[in-house]
Parts: C-alpha cells; sequence; structure tokens
C-alpha cells in the first residue's frame, strides 16, 4: 500500500492523497463512493472566496465556497487558510459543523500560518458539487472589510473501478472461486466483483472524507 | 519575525508620483489596487510598508495618505513631516501595518507656489 492518505504532514505542500490507476473511497456524510483515479493534478494556491465586509463584533452570513466545487466524477482535496484577521468556522456541507468538538467548534485564524504552517489541520475533501461554507467571525471593534480565503490543492478526476492489475484480476478470480456457488456474485461484471474486493479490504484503498459528521451521527 | 501578512502578500514600489496641489480636495492617487473582474476573486488590499518623498517645497509640511478624496478621504496614518528640501523615508520599522482596501491616495498639507513633493510608496499587496 503507498504511503498516500489525507492529513500527512510533512515540510511543503501537501502530496496527492491517490495516485492514476489507485481505488478510493470517497465518503460523503453516510454515503461511500468507490472509484478509480484516473488523472489528476496539483492546483496551485489561490483565492477561493471573499465573505465581504464583516462589521465590527458582528459575524457574516453562512457562505458556499462554490469556487471549491468539483466537476461530475471528481474531488479535490484542499488545504485552505485566511487572509484576514477574523475567525472562520467552516461548515462542510453547510448543515454539518467542521473541527466539531463536543462543546466547541473550532475556528481558524490567520495564525494558522505559523502555528501549521503546511496547514495539515485545514485539510478538507470536496466530492462533486459538495461544497462547504464558511461563516467569519470579525471579534475586533473595527470593520473587516474584506473576509478572504486561500486554499491550495489537487483535483481528481475519476472513474469506476475495472480490474486492470495482475492483483485486481487476480482477488476477483479469487472471489469468484470462492463464492462460485453464489448466483448473485456469478451473474456480477468484473467491476462490481471488484467493488466486493475492496469493500472486504482485500485491496489497497484510500480513503477520503468528503464531508464533516455531526456530533453523534 | 517576519509577521504573517509579510508571508501572505506580494512586495512592489508604486510609482512615482508628483503632488503638485495642496488639500484634501486636491488628494491624488499614489497607488491603484489591481481589479480584473473575472479573474480576482474579492478584494485584493494593500499594506504600506515604506515612504519615500522628496520635498520640493520650500518649506517644511506635512503628507496625509489615506483613501478616498475631498469628504471621503479617510486617513491610513498620521500626517507625515516632508522636510524643505530633504528626501524623507519613513521604513517598515516605523509604520504600522496600515491595510487599505481601495486605492491609496495622498496630498501635502501646504505648498508653495510652484513647488510640488515627489513620494513613492512600496506596498505589500495581499490577495
Amino acid at each position: 500500500m503507498p504511503d498516500l492518505h489525507i492529513f500527512k504532514a510533512q515540510v511543503g505542500m501537501a502530496d496527492p492523497v491517490a495516485l492514476q490507476d489507485q481505488n478510493v473511497a470517497i465518503h460523503y456524510v453516510h454515503n461511500i463512493h468507490y472509484r478509480r483515479v484516473d488523472f489528476l493534478e496539483a492546483i496551485p494556491e489561490f483565492q477561493c472566496a471573499d465573505l465581504g465586509a464583516v462589521p465590527a463584533v458582528n459575524q457574516s452570513g453562512r457562505t458556499n465556497l462554490a469556487n471549491l466545487e468539483m466537476a461530475d466524477n471528481e474531488f479535490g482535496i484542499w488545504r485552505w487558510y485566511p487572509l484576514d484577521d477574523l475567525q472562520y468556522q467552516l461548515f462542510h456541507p453547510s448543515g454539518i459543523s467542521k473541527y466539531q468538538l463536543r462543546n466547541l467548534q473550532v475556528p481558524v485564524d490567520p495564525a494558522i500560518l505559523i502555528n501549521d504552517p503546511n496547514l495539515v489541520s485545514t485539510e478538507i475533501g470536496i466530492w462533486e458539487d459538495n461544497r462547504p461554507a464558511m461563516i467569519a467571525v470579525n471579534g475586533h471593534a473595527f470593520i473587516v472589510l474584506a473576509a478572504r480565503i486561500r486554499a491550495i490543492g489537487y483535483r481528481f478526476h475519476t472513474i469506476d473501478p475495472e480490474p486492470i492489475s495482475p492483483q485486481e484480476k487476480q482477488v476477483v478470480a479469487m472471489i469468484r472461486s470462492e463464492r462460485a456457488q453464489d448466483a448473485k456474485v456469478s451473474k456480477m461484471s468484473d467491476g462490481d466483483v471488484l467493488l466486493l474486493a475492496l469493500k472486504d479490504n482485500r485491496l489497497p484503498l484510500t480513503h477520503i472524507w468528503c464531508s464533516g459528521r455531526a456530533i453523534g451521527d | 519575525m517576519i509577521s504573517i501578512r509579510e508571508k501572505t502578500g506580494v512586495r512592489l514600489a508604486a510609482p512615482v508620483i508628483n503632488l503638485a496641489a495642496a488639500g484634501v480636495a486636491n488628494a491624488v492617487n499614489i497607488f491603484t489596487l489591481p481589479i480584473l473582474a473575472g479573474v480576482l476573486v474579492g478584494t485584493k488590499s494593500a499594506i504600506i510598508k515604506k515612504v519615500s518623498m522628496y520635498n520640493n517645497v520650500a518649506g517644511t509640511t506635512q503628507v496625509l495618505i489615506g483613501t478616498g478624496v475631498a469628504g471621503t478621504f479617510v486617513a491610513l496614518l498620521p500626517a507625515l513631516d516632508s522636510f524643505n528640501g530633504l528626501n524623507d523615508n519613513y521604513g517598515d520599522d516605523e509604520l504600522p501595518e496600515a491595510e487599505a482596501y481601495a486605492d491609496i491616495t495622498a496630498y501635502p498639507v501646504a505648498l508653495g507656489a510652484g513647488t510640488s513633493i515627489d513620494i513613492v510608496i512600496e506596498i505589500l499587496i495581499r490577495g
């Protein structure tokens, strides 16, 4: 299994969480999508959002980060930091708090650049158009005229998994052999049997969490 | 120690601008924020890091730097002295990290007839 996983801490930019022809399990709330990466590219740092001016001792509206949305069949891995001195609360999707502890939703402020220079702790995954949302909280006694967010990461295009490597073909053949009496399995396509193998942890698989999860959920 | 803001911007110098008319009503742009709709997301901002002036006023005066003109002028810094016939340089150590979210303007408080002040600011562009 390659050493590819989210939240990998290292000096510098994040590594990609999967390479070409590797399989991933994309978790979105309670759904899991088993996919194969067939293309990836790095996305340089860019300004993805500006929540606008935030009045003194007040907060912005909850704003969708539409610029972090991905196209169909694609997921993104992002690390991000705020530019302006506000506290930012992330929701992913809009109704679920990210960085949620039992008693506190942990906000992010620009000090993250000093305390976590590689932004490991900010890493999020986004599946298709299931983008996060954000609130900026201004604790200052004066208006802050912009609430800007910058992000850096990777874009991954995915397809339905089909057995292509010798190892995958071998495992698919093994499952067919083990469950030769199972009519359901014998009618399955090789791709569907490969899904069984992935769900049974018989093959390398990288889990990608593309949403938060509500407490107690 | 490099400030957090220093890590998140690009430094550049604005062009040399000649302040040839005194008073807030005559404040002129000394730096225009980049605007390119459809490419830039949100606003860019500018932090003044250095101010360099040459006084050709035949008298000591002050220069105000801020945003806006006339009734909309809002100072970013207190009045900076500009001494008769001298260069006036204000650097990182002296200046607070005042951040402008609009074009930066400046004006001298007083000018002698036919005199002016040249000004250049170095800024940290963010966003």
